[in-house]
C-alpha cells in the first residue's frame, strides 16, 4: 500500500543514490531466484524468449518525457488536434490532475482515454477506476476497448472491482458493501464523467470521491459551474485543495456576490492550472457542412383521400372528447402516420379497432378508413426515396418514427434491388453491432427507427433520409449527430421528405425556414427548447394542438409562424444573456450554462 | 514496432512456443496454440484447472492473428470478390473472418465451445473462403444443415469458421499479452556458446567462462516517466563489467546443452557479488545524468504541499472537537497522494537474467 513502490532492496544497494534529490532503488529480487535455479540446474526458460523479451521492452521503452507515447499505439483511430493539445497539456503542465470541461460534443471521453492510455504506455498507471453515471457504463468500456485497446471492464459482480481499469457507475460505488472496498485501494488513476453532480460537499456522492486515494484525477464535465461560485469552489477543492485558497479567502477574493466573481483575470488564471475548455468557438476544429434539402411529394388522389379521411376522424373525436388534449395525442400519431405510409396508418387502426367495444359506432368509421388504405397502390414517398438512393448510389441512413414503415422500406427497397437493414431500439447490443458491421461493409442502406442512445456512429455514411420528421426537434438533431459528428470528413447531405398540402409541410417550413434547426449546434437547441418548455406546453404539445384546432390551412400557417416567432425570440434571449449582461452571465470565462433542473444534461452526440 | 516487426516478433514467439501454423501469409497466422501458448493467451484458467484435474486431452484454441489488418483485408475481399458467384457456401466463409471473427473475438466467446468445431465444417467453410465452387460434399452439407434447421429452428452457418480474429498493431492488447507472455516465459536462461566446430580438433578442449547477464529497465520517474534499457555482463570469473552484453550474445550461437570439446572453467564471484558489481556501474553511470528534472519536481512537491497546508492547517485548528479527526486525517491522505504523484525517485528494474558459458570472452 506503500505510495512509492519498494522493490526488494539488498545489501548492497540500500541507502545509495545517484543524486541527491532523488531517491534510488534497485531491484534485486532475481537475484535469489537465479542463484536457485543455478544450484538446481533448472528450470531453464526458452533463449528465444528471452530475446523476444528484451526486444519488447525496447519497443515499449518510453524514450522522452514530453513526447506523447501513446499516439503510436493507436492505429485505429485518429484523435483530433485539440484532443491531443489537451491531452498534452494535462501530462505535462498539470501533473494529471485536471478538469476536462470541453463543450458538448467535442470528445472529452476521447481526452480522458488519450490521457488514459499514455499514462499506461508510460507505466505510470496500472489500475484506474472510472465512475460515470449507470448510463453510460457500456459506452464507456467499448470506447476504451475499441478506440484504445484498455482491457476495460464493466462492474457487474463484486470480484469484477478487482480487475485492472473498471468502469462503475457513481451510485453503486458509492453503497456497501463495494463502498468499504474501493476506499481500502490505492487507484493510480480516477476518472468521474459528469462531474458536475459533485457539486455540492454536503453530498454522499462528494463526500465518497474526496476519500477514494488516487494519484492522477480527471473530472469530465461539460457545464463546469453553473452559476454559482461555491460550486466552482468545491469543485476544484475536489482536484487540488488551496487552489483557490481557503474558503474564507476564495470569497474575500474571488467573489462579489454568490453569482458574480470578481478579480476575474486572477480567477481565470487560477482556473487554467487545473481546468481545459475546448469550445466549438476556438476554431481548428473543424466540422464539415449540413447541406439540406427539402424535397416535396405529391401524394397520389388516392393517398389524398386517406389523408382527408383520416384528418376528419381526428377532429371529430377531437371535438367528441371536449377538446382533452391528452387523450388525443395517438389519433394526431395516426395522422402524422399517414404522412409516412399506409402500413403504419394500419397498424394504428388495428390496434384502435381492436380496444373499441364491439357495438361501438367507432367501429364502423375506422372500417371505412381501412377501405380507403385499401384502394392505395403505391407509396408515392417510397419512390421519391429509392429515386434519391438511386441517385447518390452510396451509402445513405433512412430514418422513420414507424416501425411499420421500417418494414414496409426494407422489403420494398428489397424488391428493387437495394440492400438495406434495419436499426433499431429493442434489438440488443449484439445485434445493433451486427447490422452497423452490415451497413459499414455489404448493405448500401440502413432503415433506422431509433437516433437516440448510445454507440451509432455513422460517420462513414454522408447521406441521411428524412423519410417522415419528428415533431421534437431535439430527435431530429440527435439524428443528423449520429452522421455529423467530428471524424465526419464529407458534407453531410440531409434531405427532408414532405408531402404537399398535409401537416408535414408546414413542420418542414417550422424545422427548417422559422427556426433554421438544420444549421444549429447542439447546446444551443437544448437551451432554447427547456426555455419553450419552462414558458408553455412542450413544442410537440403546441403542434398537436394547433393541427387539431385549426380551421384551415391558412389557420395552421399562421399559428406556425407564431410558434417561430417565439423560438427565435428565446434563442435571442439565450444568446444575450450567453454573452454580455445579465446576473446569468457571471462567468463570461466560462461560458456559463443558464440554469435550471436539466441544462446540465448532455446529449450524447 | 512496425508490421514487418511485428510479424517477425509474433513467428518467432508462436514457433518457440511450438504452436501450429496453420496458415500464414505476410500479413497474418491463423495457429492453433501449443497447450502452453494457450494457457499464456486465451485467459481461461477455469477451463485449464479443469484439465489439470481431470487430465483430459486439452483442446487449444485456434487463433487468426493478422500484423497487417490492412494487407489482410485486402487479401480477404479479393478471395471474396473472387468466389461471389458461387453460391451461399462461399458468401458465408468468405465474410466469416472478417465479421464474424470480430463479433467472436468482441463477446470473448473463449469458451470450450467456440473452438468445439464440427469435423465436417472446418473444409467447407474454407473451401468457400478459398472462393472454389461448392461442391457435392457442400451440397450434402447444407442438406444437413437445412434438416438441423428444421428441427431446431435457426443455424448459423460455418460456425466452425468462427476463429477470433486480433489485429496486431504496436499498443493491441493482444499484442501487450504476447509481450508480457514473451517477458514471462524468457526471464532465466542457462545457455553455452558453440564453438566453431571446423576449427577445433577433436581432442582439444575449450576452456569457456561464465558471465552473468542482466537487462534493467531503468526509469526516471515523478508524475512523468523516462526510461532506458541498459544490458550488463560481468564476468563471474574476473569481475570486469560490460555494457551492451545483449548485443553481443545475438551475434553468437547459443544452446542449452554443454557442447562437446568444451568445458567450464571455475567461477570465482557469487552471484550476489556480481550483482553488486552490476548495480555500482549502474550507480557510476546514472551519477552523470543531469537532475534537473528531478529538482523541478521537488519544487513542484514543495509547492503542492505549502499549498495543502494552506487550505488545511486553518481548517484543522477551527474545526470542532468531532471533525477533527476525519479533516486531519483526509490532510494526511492528500500529502500521502501527493508524494505519490510528484516525488522524484529512479527506479531500476530487472527483466531478465541469465548465465552465459563464452568462449570467446574472459
Amino acid at each position: 500500500m506503500h505510495p512509492i513502490p519498494r522493490a526488494d532492496r539488498g545489501a548492497g544497494g540500500a541507502g545509495k543514490s545517484p543524486h541527491s534529490s532523488v531517491e534510488f532503488v534497485f531491484d534485486r529480487s532475481w537475484v535469489d531466484e537465479l542463484a536457485e535455479r543455478a544450484a538446481r540446474n533448472g528450470p531453464w526458460d526458452d533463449w528465444t524468449l528471452f530475446a523476444l523479451a528484451v526486444e519488447a521492452e525496447r519497443a515499449k521503452l518510453v524514450t522522452s518525457f514530453d513526447e506523447l507515447q501513446s499516439l503510436r499505439c493507436l492505429p485505429a483511430f485518429e484523435p483530433m488536434p485539440h484532443q491531443i493539445a489537451t491531452a498534452r497539456k494535462v501530462l505535462r503542465e498539470m501533473g494529471g490532475r485536471a478538469i476536462l470541461a470541453d463543450e458538448v460534443g467535442l470528445g472529452k471521453t476521447i481526452e480522458a482515454g488519450l490521457i488514459l492510455k499514455e499514462y499506461i504506455v508510460r507505466g505510470l498507471v496500472r489500475r484506474a477506476l472510472i465512475l460515470v453515471p449507470a448510463s453510460l457504463v457500456l459506452q464507456w468500456v467499448r470506447e476504451l476497448n475499441q478506440k484504445f485497446g484498455i482491457p476495460a471492464t464493466a462492474q457487474k459482480k463484486a470480484h469484477t472491482w478487482h480487475a485492472d481499469f473498471v468502469v462503475a457507475s457513481i451510485d453503486t460505488a458509492k453503497r456497501e458493501p463495494h463502498r468499504e472496498l474501493l476506499l481500502s485501494r490505492d487507484y493510480d488513476m480516477l476518472i468521474v464523467d459528469e462531474a458536475h453532480k459533485l457539486k455540492n460537499r454536503k453530498t454522499s456522492n462528494y463526500q465518497f470521491i474526496q476519500q477514494l486515494r488516487k494519484k492522477y484525477c480527471l473530472l469530465l464535465t461539460a457545464t463546469p459551474v453553473q452559476n454559482d461560485m461555491d460550486e466552482l469552489f468545491n469543485l476544484i477543492t475536489l482536484l487540488k485543495p488551496g487552489q483557490l485558497g481557503g474558503q474564507s479567502e476564495f470569497v474575500a477574493n474571488f467573489v462579489a456576490d454568490k453569482r458574480l466573481p470578481k478579480n476575474e483575470d486572477r480567477l481565470q488564471e487560477a482556473l487554467s492550472a487545473v481546468m481545459i475548455r475546448n469550445r466549438r468557438s476556438d476554431g481548428g476544429i473543424a466540422f464539415t457542412k449540413r447541406i439540406v434539402r427539402n424535397i416535396e411529394v405529391k401524394l397520389s388522389p388516392e393517398e389524398k383521400a386517406l389523408y382527408d379521411a383520416v384528418t376528419g376522424f381526428v377532429r371529430e373525436r377531437y371535438d367528441e372528447s371536449g377538446r382533452d388534449l391528452a387523450s388525443m395525442l395517438s389519433l394526431v400519431t395516426l395522422q402524422r402516420e399517414v404522412c409516412s405510409s399506409r402500413d403504419a396508418v394500419f397498424v394504428t387502426l388495428f390496434n384502435l379497432f381492436k380496444k373499441t367495444a364491439e357495438d361501438s359506432p367507432m367501429r364502423a368509421k375506422i372500417w371505412e378508413l381501412v377501405e380507403f388504405i385499401r384502394r392505395i397502390r403505391a407509396n408515392s414517398k417510397a419512390e421519391k426515396a429509392l429515386e434519391l438512393i438511386r441517385e447518390t448510389g452510396d451509402k445513405t441512413i433512412v430514418f422513420t418514427e414507424y416501425r411499420a414503415t421500417q418494414e414496409y422500406l426494407l422489403q420494398f427497397l428489397k424488391q428493387h434491388g437495394i440492400h438495406a437493414v434495419p436499426y433499431r431500439g429493442g434489438m440488443n447490443r449484439g445485434k445493433k453491432d451486427w447490422m452497423m458491421d452490415l451497413f459499414r461493409g455489404r448493405a448500401q442502406v440502413l432503415v433506422a427507427t431509433e437516433a437516440g442512445g448510445e454507440g451509432i456512429n455513422l460517420q462513414f455514411c454522408h447521406h441521411m433520409i428524412n423519410f417522415d420528421l419528428p415533431w421534437n426537434p431535439m430527435r431530429v438533431e440527435q439524428r443528423i449527430g449520429r452522421v455529423h459528428r467530428l471524424g465526419q470528413t464529407n458534407d453531410v447531405k440531409i434531405y427532408n421528405l414532405y408531402t404537399t398540402g398535409t401537416i408535414e409541410e408546414h413542420i418542414v417550413r417550422l424545422l427548417h425556414e422559422k427556426i433554421n434547426l438544420f444549421e444549429m449546434v447542439v447546446g444551443e437547441l437544448d437551451d432554447i427548447l427547456e426555455r419553450l418548455e419552462r414558458e408553455e406546453q412542450p413544442l410537440e404539445q403546441r403542434l398537436a394542438r394547433l393541427v387539431l384546432e385549426a380551421k384551415g390551412d391558412a389557420d395552421i400557417r399562421r399559428g406556425i409562424d407564431a410558434l417561430g416567432r417565439s423560438i427565435n425570440r428565446l434563442r435571442a434571449d439565450a444568446k444575450r444573456t450567453a454573452s454580455a449582461g445579465g446576473p446569468e452571465a457571471a462567468l463570461p470565462v466560462l461560458s456559463v450554462v443558464p440554469d435550471g433542473p436539466d441544462a446540465a444534461a448532455e446529449v450524447r452526440p | 514496432m512496425n508490421a514487418k516487426q511485428i510479424h517477425r516478433f509474433v513467428e518467432r514467439y508462436l514457433d518457440a512456443t511450438g504452436c501450429a501454423i496453420l496458415e500464414k501469409s505476410p500479413a497474418h497466422f491463423k495457429v492453433k496454440l501449443s497447450p502452453a501458448a494457450d494457457r499464456e493467451l486465451t485467459n481461461r484458467p477455469y477451463y485449464w484447472s479443469f484439465v489439470d484435474r481431470t487430465g483430459v486431452e486439452p483442446e487449444t484454441m485456434t487463433l487468426l492473428l493478422v500484423t497487417d489488418p490492412a494487407k489482410y483485408d485486402a487479401m480477404t475481399a479479393g478471395a471474396k470478390a473472387g468466389g461471389g458467384g458461387d453460391g451461399q457456401a462461399a458468401q458465408a466463409g468468405g465474410s466469416g473472418p472478417a465479421a464474424d471473427g470480430r463479433q467472436a473475438a468482441q463477446t470473448g466467446g473463449s469458451g470450450p465451445a467456440a473452438q468445439a468445431v464440427p469435423p465436417g465444417a472446418r473444409p467447407e467453410a474454407q473451401a468457400g473462403g478459398a472462393g472454389s465452387p461448392a461442391g457435392a460434399p457442400g451440397a450434402a452439407e447444407q442438406a444437413g444443415m437445412a434438416a438441423l434447421s428444421r428441427s431446431f429452428g435457426f443455424v448459423p452457418a460455418g460456425i466452425g469458421a468462427r476463429v477470433p480474429r486480433d489485429d496486431l498493431y504496436f499498443g493491441s492488447r493482444r499484442l501487450e499479452q504476447l509481450f508480457a507472455a514473451a517477458r514471462r516465459g524468457g526471464r532465466f536462461v542457462c545457455l553455452f556458446q558453440q564453438p566453431d566446430e571446423r576449427a577445433l580438433h577433436p581432442y582439444d578442449s575449450l576452456p569457456c567462462t561464465p558471465w552473468l547477464g542482466v537487462n534493467v529497465k531503468v526509469g526516471f520517474v515523478c508524475d512523468m516517466k523516462r526510461e532506458e534499457l541498459h544490458a550488463f555482463g560481468v564476468s563471474l570469473a574476473t569481475g570486469a563489467v560490460v555494457e551492451g552484453f545483449f548485443d553481443r550474445l545475438q551475434g553468437m550461437k547459443l544452446t542449452p546443452r554443454l557442447p562437446a570439446n568444451v568445458h567450464v572453467t571455475g567461477a570465482s564471484l557469487s552471484l550476489k557479488k556480481a550483482a553488486d558489481l552490476i548495480e555500482q556501474a549502474l550507480m557510476r553511470k546514472l551519477k552523470a545524468y543531469d537532475y534537473g528534472w528531478a529538482a523541478a519536481a521537488n519544487e513542484r512537491l514543495k509547492e503542492e504541499l505549502a499549498q495543502l497546508a494552506h487550505y488545511y492547517e486553518p481548517l484543522v485548528e477551527s474545526a470542532g472537537e468531532g471533525e477533527k479527526e476525519s479533516i486531519a486525517a483526509q490532510y494526511e491522505a492528500r500529502k500521502e497522494e501527493i508524494r505519490w504523484q510528484l516525488a522524484p525517485r529512479v527506479v531500476a528494474e530487472v527483466v531478465n537474467a541469465g548465465l552465459f558459458h563464452l568462449t570467446g570472452l574472459a
